[in-house]
């Protein structure tokens, strides 16, 4: 479904407050460090609109760093699926490109339903970026700056006012009850949003072709002293991992409160660190660094796109800002096109 | 909101009914789950201790011959110790059954070589009843799993030569005695062979590969399904592959970390498989053309 309005920028803040009545607000706000997060709305007019990508990405509210997943007593097992209703305000189209992977990956034959039962009661409001940070390299794989599916609301700021494109029923649903604050967009609506689009394209810094790399790297050539030399350089933060959108490795663990109750939880871990593979009987298959982060690559570059037909990376850039070693995404994929692992 | 989400993650009770000491540190668990569950050879369950952990076990028992699910577990860490501290009578958790299992209509009327390596045996077990039970022509319908005794389907054909090759470390160490005999009696061919021999031992000694000269089955028309520590498993592949047998009718269980079962965790991720549901059964061919064993 595909369905467009335009909203007067002084009708948002009436708008959200009303939906915020039916649902939990989360928008991009001023952490306490001075940094841009996303968390819960309290004043309205503190959201923060014209801001850079967010860290951490989005797929907090999703698959969050820690959850708890079911308590156990002598009673019995009591299931904490969370299923509150949340509008998500503000968020990238690289983001919304990647939870819709996170989709296909948590549904499938085994469906997640600790996933699914955030995402179903979560709406999403993506605002094209009409200012890419110079991180971002999503204009080479058509998961933005702007896109035409896949959202469940997407904003493109006009100005004086917003071009609001509804892709989903779940966006619809915000919508329909407050048809008054929304009038139907002009021709010149669309112009204006093309050239944001082509102004936003114009603005990128990075250029960076991921098929290059893939293709590199089912060629043969790419020999192991290449990622010999990016293993040296990881850390083994797991930052990442942690930033990335589209990870989702988590462990599972009991926790006790008396001798009788307590909690399964989840919590985000990561491919990265040493003891992801370890076995019983010291049987430990990635032990090497080198397998570590050549599988991270492998999974984003080859499986994925075998797996889903798209690329295990939106280039959001996060990343790159991210890691320490500046072994990211974007630089590897760059050295692998010019077929060296210096600086 | 749907309301028809599955609780994937949420594990069904089990009781323990019956516990057998098999060895120092191998004990089976015959354990009763409140809903009965199909399921077949080489699948696995995760195994749950309310604030202890979970850990994937294989199901050595055959559905249609065995009353209970059955888990040969030893006894390596956190959670295995745990497990063998339950008395009879306690609960569990248990979720599945998960993973491919064996997939065995292709063996019909072929030789067919097991090889277990220790705790190995566990996974071929639930096989090795399942193939002696089940005269074949085998159907390829076995592989929605093993049919009752009364099954048409076990109605009279030809078997291939059965032959197992089972190494354990000491002779305390060999599971299943009572019934390598009733293999035995069944028309299986068995070398039984130990790293350490102790005095009484009159048997066989050293690694199974060294026993590979010793077959009765044709190689070159030879289905193996071989289980064991990875060392054993990589050895036995080989050497088989060297010998002459297809690549694709050498069959393992890989063992992977694993955290939920179910290809969500990425703990049982390798060469773009999850060992999981992919897997846990991958043929020698497979294992080389996905690169199985990380890169
Ligand atoms: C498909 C499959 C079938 C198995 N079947 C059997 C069986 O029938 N009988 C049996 O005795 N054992 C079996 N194992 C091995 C068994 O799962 C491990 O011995 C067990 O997980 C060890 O847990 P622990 O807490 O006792 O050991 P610890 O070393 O304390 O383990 C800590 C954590 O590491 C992980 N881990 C450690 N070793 C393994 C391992 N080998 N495989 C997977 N995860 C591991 C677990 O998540 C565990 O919670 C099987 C493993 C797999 C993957
Ligand atoms: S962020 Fe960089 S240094 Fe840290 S684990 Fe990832 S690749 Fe290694
Ligand atoms: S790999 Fe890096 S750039 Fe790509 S989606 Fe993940 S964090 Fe963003
Ligand atoms: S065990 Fe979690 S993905 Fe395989």
């Amino acid at each position: 479904m595909k369905k467009d309005m335009i909203l007067e920028k002084s009708n948002l803040s009436y708008w959200l407050r009303q939906l915020r009545k039916e649902m939990l607000l989360i928008g991009p706000m001023h952490g306490e460090n001075g940094d841009i997060v996303l968390k819960t709305v309290e004043n309205i007019h503190e959201i923060v609109l014209d801001c850079p990508a967010l860290i951490p990405s989005p797929k907090e509210f999703l698959f969050p760093q820690k959850e708890e997943m079911f308590g156990f007593s002598t009673e019995g097992t009591k299931n904490y699926r969370n299923s509150k209703r949340r509008l998500i305000f503000g968020v990238r189209s690289c983001d919304v490109s990647a939870i819709g992977l996170l989709d296909r990956f948590y549904g499938g034959k085994f469906i997640d339903d600790y996933y699914t039962a955030r995402r179903e009661n979560t709406v999403f409001i993506s605002v094209g970026c009409n200012k890419p940070d110079p991180t971002c390299f999503c204009n080479g794989l058509g998961t933005g700056p702007f896109l035409s599916s896949g959202f469940d609301i997407q904003f493109s700021d006009l100005g004086d006012r917003y071009l609001v494109e509804i892709g989903s029923e779940h966006g619809l649903s915000i919508v329909k009850k407050f048809s008054h604050l929304f009038s139907k967009p002009q021709k010149s609506d669309y112009d204006d949003q093309y050239e944001a689009i082509l102004s936003s394209h114009a603005m990128f810094e990075k250029r960076i072709n991921l098929e290059n790399a893939r293709q590199k790297i089912l060629s043969g050539s790419v020999e192991d002293s290449f990622w010999a030399g990016v293993a040296e350089r990881c850390f083994e933060c797991g930052g990442c991992v942690y930033e990335c959108p589209l990870c989702t490795c988590f462990n599972v663990i009991d926790r006790k409160y008396s001798a009788i109750e307590g909690v399964r939880l989840r919590n985000w871990d990561t491919c990265m660190f040493r003891g992801f593979t370890k076995m019983a009987v010291n049987v430990w298959p990635a032990e090497k660094k080198i397998m570590r982060t050549k599988r991270w690559y492998f999974h984003k570059l080859l499986y994925y796109p075998e797996q889903f037909g798209r690329f295990g990376c939106v280039g959001c850039g996060r990343c790159t800002i991210t890691c320490p070693g500046r072994i990211d995404m974007a630089t590897i994929a760059y050295r692998l096109k010019v077929g060296n692992n210096e600086d | 909101m749907r309301t028809d989400l599955k609780e994937i993650y949420l594990p069904l009770k089990a009781r323990v009914v019956e516990i057998v000491d098999m060895t120092a540190d191998v004990k089976l668990f015959r354990v009763m789950p409140e809903d009965a569950f199909n399921y077949k050879p080489g699948q696995f369950i995760m195994v749950s201790l309310w604030g202890v952990g979970e850990v994937p076990i294989s199901i050595t028992s055959t559905y249609g011959i065995h009353e209970y699910v059955e888990l040969c577990i030893k006894r390596v860490g956190h959670v295995t110790s745990a497990i063998h501290c339950l008395k009879s009578g306690d609960i569990i958790g248990i979720r599945g059954p998960f993973g491919n299992g064996f997939t065995i209509g292709k063996t019909k009327g072929k030789d067919i070589l097991f090889i277990a390596g220790g705790i190995g045996i566990a996974p071929l077990r639930s096989l090795i009843n399942g193939v002696l039970q089940t005269t074949p022509p085998f159907n390829s319908s076995l592989d929605k799993g093993i049919p009752p005794l009364n099954s048409p389907l076990n109605k009279g054909g030809r078997r291939g030569v059965l032959q197992l090759i089972y190494g354990s470390r000491n002779p305390s160490d060999v599971l299943f005695n009572d019934e390598l005999n009733t293999w035995q009696k069944k028309g299986m061919h068995i070398i039984l062979t130990v790293d350490k021999k102790d005095t009484a031992w009159k048997g066989n000694t050293g690694i199974v590969t060294k026993h590979l000269n010793k077959l009765r089955v044709t190689v070159k028309n030879a289905h193996a399904f071989v289980c064991g520590p990875h060392v054993m498993i990589d050895a036995v592949m080989r050497d088989l592959s060297s010998m002459g047998m297809h690549e694709d009718n050498i069959i393992t269980t890989l063992e992977a970390h694993m955290k939920c079962g179910i290809g969500k965790c990425g703990h049982c991720y390798a060469g773009g498989k999850y060992i999981c549901t992919d897997g846990p059964v991958f043929s020698y061919g497979e294992i080389k053309r996905y690169n199985l064993k990380w890169p």
